[in-house]
């Protein structure tokens, strides 16, 4: 492990984590102040459970929980606040480019409008934006990958495992017993 | 394209209202307020292909578990009183008020089938230094503090059962070991981590049989059929009576509000799937009383149910809230 | 019926198969689960009779405890919670191009792993069951405790961050209201909140979601080309590592056995222990060593011979599957419990058979059709990123249909993403997140039992050998962390800082 692999460097392996060794990257004392902050957060609302009314009291191990991430967040934040920052990265182009920010808004945008709109619009014009946005290609093909993908997608989770989805604008359960009845029908 | 999915949903769309007349005209959720694989899941997914065959409909169960079943309840709240959402459930929404655990309760809704009971029963440990209640009793006084009771949190079974006790025998010095269901519990019960346990009958007759745990009192006026050599309760102490029969029950349930032709159907196939005789012989093999009410009969079953269950736990000391804030009379 | 049966009759034969391929998909999709598929199988299969319903279900759930490795090792986010420690070496291989070659050793060890399962099931399983009942609350605690110390071998990078992690997961485990006493517990007064924040949806964020984000970073890359050549690891490399995976599968039986505690569990337990045996692995752990993929894969495999010695003996559910499987036997009009072995022992072979059967069929499915997943990795990324978020989405409301649970997944996803950023590992919150409610609710039974009296709770530790046992790896396992002050000093500033340390 004395060795970080620059490839590994962003942290999609979990078991080389990202983060630099001997810097501090953008925003990294930020984020662990947030926790530090959270972490005290979390552990006047674990004593707000039952306080020390007995050791078998429901609010005892999240006490000893959250006392634990206060003093690992405290640590991580004076050990992080003496790196010196690395220079050469930026919060916006190596933390948070725009692309992630525009996903991750499509991401809240796509559960604000699940309820409302349904799983399969809401699911189209997600699919459809995003493969739209990072392939660059052509409607047609775009249209083709996304529907078709989303049909699938529908196909094994609402068909074969039975779980229903916010149905929303689309009138799917009539349409699933339309079929039914078509197929039933058939039998005899 | 667009013109091609736009025209086939507003075909759809008008085929479906055409059909209007013919309830179900699509799918039917049922929300399973308990986990997969525990007793009332059992209890619904076998009794609904029943009904659906009376039906002619399609019901799709899912579980959606959380809050003691608050979950499950509060979200079929949410839906429209169409009938397409049943709630399938057991006792417990009867206490949510009391024990401060939510707002609505059956009474919010109107009851498709209550469709049986269960039996409480009092099993220990085989090693255990007593074999019947009356011993037990005994020996609980002569060993204070040393006797550990299984529970399953304020307003299950057992802490029900316990109130019984309490109110009738004087207050019991046990320790009460909590577990997240009768299951684990009776697992431990034969590990030997708690001396006795407060279960229903169906969850423990199987470990009675084999002679991994031994019983102590059955919770009833009578003997059981299934148990015959268990003594019942009001053999040891007939005060009990005042309770007996009690049990947790299992019901399928709609919002208030839905309307009367599709409740009637609905009660229909379920009072249809609850005679079929798989149903009843796997009733049976678990101990469970068959019951099969609905309409006023299933109201005023759980209008009595909850009284006297309020107030034992009200008495008790137990209930976070007096049954009287929200008009639950004594019994 | 008997032992087989299974083999003889073509249809349940055939059940078996199309289970166990079911099982490999449904097992590689994150948020379908084995208990999902089989608890729908209940209402698919009531009418059946009881042998090939059964049949069906043990199918799916070998192919689907099989099954989660796929996905953690070709996309980096593990299809079921028992995956979790097969992503830690199978996914930095998959980006070496060996793919292939990590799938074909996970598919040959899941197969000697399930078999050693299944052999403890059929020879030994009432001693095997005593020994399970025989834990107390405490040992659960001790066990809860020594799963916790895994935080140490999870974390790669520093270990403050690691335990900070582990105690955010224990926290995340404890939302909602209580299970045993109904306080809420960091609910804030959402009601939302009361039903908890279920642990698939943490780990489908985390792991899936927050992939996707970072993958983000390289759309315009090339994906890895994978080869596919020696996908079925040689017999000598079998022979090497046969130790390490009788180890890994016993624990996983034992752990399997243990009601309340499951694969997941026993994955993890069993990559620490690899960690800590192989002296000297061709690669390091994290890198792609060929020990942290057996370890975790011989033990989730050998689990679910172990969750079926409880509910064949006792009819007592060793895991969540296992559990429905006892609701399904009910319907099917039989009675589980103890009486089952000796009522119908015809009924205990013909699972065994079963299990045989769906093993080998796994091992079929498992080697077949792997240049195909493959592609899966070979895809542009402009169209996996947004199917593997969609699929997040899915997964996550699929496990409680709930939207809040979305709406979590979502929340840990970005959280997730920035931790990654930041050198926090994953892993240590998904196994907070599963052992919160091993170690709370097992603390708490332990105490009460001892009327909150902490001096006979020792002493109930020091008089039962079993507790002893666990008691003294607990403390062992804890010093090997820290062996020596300067090194445990060293181990808690962070990696590599002696100079700062001093």
């Amino acid at each position: 492990m004395q060795h970080i692999d620059p490839e590994h460097h962003d942290g999609t392996s979990d078991a080389t984590p990202g983060g630099t060794e001997n810097m501090r990257r953008p925003g990294e004392l930020i984020f662990g102040v947030v926790m530090l902050v959270t972490s005290l957060g979390l552990l006047w609302s674990a004593y707000g459970i039952s306080g020390f009314e007995a050791l078998s009291a429901p609010g005892s191990v999240p006490m000893a929980t959250t006392l634990a991430m206060v003093i690992s967040a405290a640590l991580i934040v004076a050990k992080t606040a003496r790196l010196p920052l690395d220079t050469s990265e930026t919060l916006s182009r190596d933390i948070l480019p725009g692309v992630v920010l525009i996903f991750a808004a499509a991401l809240v945008g796509y559960g604000i409008l699940l309820k409302p709109f349904g799983f399969l619009p809401t699911s189209a014009l997600f699919l459809i934006g995003a493969i739209k946005l990072l392939a660059r290609r052509g409607w047609g093909w775009t249209l083709t990958v996304a529907l078709s993908s989303l049909i699938v997608i529908w196909l094994i989770f609402r068909i074969v495992f039975t779980v229903l989805m916010p149905a929303g604008i689309v009138p799917e359960a009539e349409f699933i017993q339309f079929f039914r009845d078509l197929t039933n029908g058939g039998d005899a | 394209m667009k013109r091609f999915v736009f025209g086939a949903l507003s075909a759809l769309a008008l085929t479906s209202t055409a059909a209007l007349a013919e309830y179900p005209e699509k799918e039917i959720q049922g929300i399973i307020q308990w986990g997969a694989g525990g007793s009332t899941d059992t209890v619904m997914r076998s009794v609904t292909p029943h009904a659906e065959a009376a039906l002619g409909g399609t019901v799709v169960m899912q579980n959606m578990t959380g809050g003691v079943g608050a979950i499950a309840l509060n979200h079929v709240v949410g839906e429209d009183a169409d009938g397409y959402t049943l709630l399938m459930g057991a006792e417990n929404p009867m206490l949510y008020k009391i024990m401060g655990l939510g707002d609505k309760d059956y009474n919010d809704f109107t009851p498709i089938s209550i469709l049986a009971r269960g039996t409480p029963m009092l099993v220990a440990n085989p090693d255990a230094p007593y074999n019947t209640y009356a011993e037990l009793m005994d020996y609980i006084k002569a060993n204070p503090g040393e006797v550990r009771f299984g529970a399953t949190g304020p307003g299950g079974l057992p802490s029900v059962v316990t109130a019984m006790i309490n109110t009738i025998e004087g207050d019991l010095d046990v320790i009460s070991v909590p577990y997240d269901g009768d299951g684990p519990a009776l697992t431990a019960l034969q590990g030997g981590a708690i001396d006795v346990m407060p279960a229903v009958l169906g969850a423990a007759i199987e470990g009675v049989r084999a002679g991994k745990m031994k019983p102590l009192a059955v919770f009833d006026v009578e003997r059981n059929e299934k148990l015959p050599d268990a003594p019942v309760v009001t053999e040891f102490n007939a005060a009990f009576e005042t309770y007996l029969p009690w049990g947790p029950f299992f019901g399928v349930f709609v919002k208030n509000g839905t309307p009367d032709d599709v409740i009637a159907k609905l009660q229909a196939a379920y009072a249809e799937g609850a005679k079929h005789p798989d149903f009843v012989e796997l009733m049976d093999n678990r101990g469970f009383t068959m019951m099969g009410i609905s309409g006023a009969e299933a109201d005023a079953f759980l209008s009595k149910w909850q009284q006297g269950t309020a107030w034992l736990l009200q008495d008790a000391g137990l209930a976070k809230n007096s049954p009287e804030e929200f008009g639950i009379a004594r019994p | 019926m008997n032992f087989l049966t299974v083999f003889t009759q073509p249809q349940l034969l055939m059940l078996v198969g199309l289970g166990t391929f079911a099982g490999v998909y449904v097992g590689a999709i994150p948020g379908l689960s084995v208990t999902m598929a089989v608890s729908i199988l209940i209402s698919f299969t009531f009418s059946w009779d009881v042998y090939p319903a059964i049949s069906l279900m043990i199918g799916i759930y070998m192919g689907g405890v099989y099954g989660g490795s796929r996905t953690a090792i070709l996309l980096n986010i593990p299809g079921a919670p028992s995956a979790i420690a097969t992503a830690l070496d199978g996914y930095p291989m998959a980006k070496r191009g060996e793919a292939g070659t990590a799938i074909g050793v996970t598919t040959v060890m899941s197969f000697i792993g399930g078999f050693i399962g299944i052999g403890v099931l059929a020879v030994a399983a009432p001693v095997v069951s005593d020994f399970a009942l025989k834990f107390q609350p405490r040992d659960y605690m001790l066990l809860a405790i020594l799963g916790i110390l895994l935080v140490g071998s999870l974390s790669q990078g520093s270990l403050l961050k690691g335990i900070f992690a582990g105690a955010l997961g224990i926290a995340i485990g404890a939302v909602g209201r209580d299970p045993l006493t109904f306080t809420e517990r960091f609910t804030f007064d959402f009601r939302l909140l009361e039903g908890g924040i279920s642990f698939i949806a943490v780990m489908i964020g985390m792991f899936g979601v927050s992939e996707a984000l970072l993958q983000l970073h390289h759309v315009d890359k090339d994906a890895v080309r994978q080869k596919i050549n020696r996908i079925v690891p040689s017999l000598s490399t079998v022979k090497k590592h046969l130790p390490l995976s009788l180890q890994t599968s016993t624990i996983g039986v034992i752990i399997g056995a243990l009601p309340g505690t499951g694969g997941d569990i026993a994955a993890l337990m069993a990559y620490d222990h690899a960690k800590r045996v192989t002296k000297d692995p061709e690669r390091e752990f994290g890198d792609g060593a060929m020990e942290g993929l057996i370890a975790p894969e011989t033990a989730n495999n050998s689990a679910v011979g172990g969750a079926f010695i409880p509910m064949m003996t006792l009819g007592i559910p060793g895991d969540a599957v296992t559990a429905i499987m006892i609701g399904a036997l009910f319907i099917h009009g039989l009675n589980p419990g103890p009486m089952l072995m000796i009522d119908q022992p015809d009924m205990f072979w013909f699972i065994v058979g079963a299990l045989v059967m769906a093993n080998i069929f796994m091992v079929i499915f498992g080697l077949t059709g792997i240049k195909l997943f493959t592609k899966i990795v070979e895809m542009p990324r402009s169209v996996l990123i947004p199917l593997i978020m969609l699929l997040s989405i899915v997964g996550a409301y699929a496990v409680n249909n709930s939207i809040t649970d979305v709406y979590w997944m979502l929340g840990f996803g970005v959280f997730g993403y920035f931790m990654r950023h930041y050198g926090y590992p994953l892993g240590p919150v998904i196994l907070g997140v599963i052992l919160s409610r091993l170690l709370d609710d097992n603390w708490r039974r332990a105490i009460i039992s001892e009327r909150e009296d902490l001096g006979r709770f020792f002493e109930g530790i020091f008089t039962s050998p079993l507790s002893l046992v666990l008691f003294i790896a607990v403390i062992l396992i804890f010093v090997s962390q820290t062996p020596l002050w300067t090194r445990g000093k060293r181990m808690l500033l962070g990696r590599k800082s002696e100079s700062t340390s001093k």
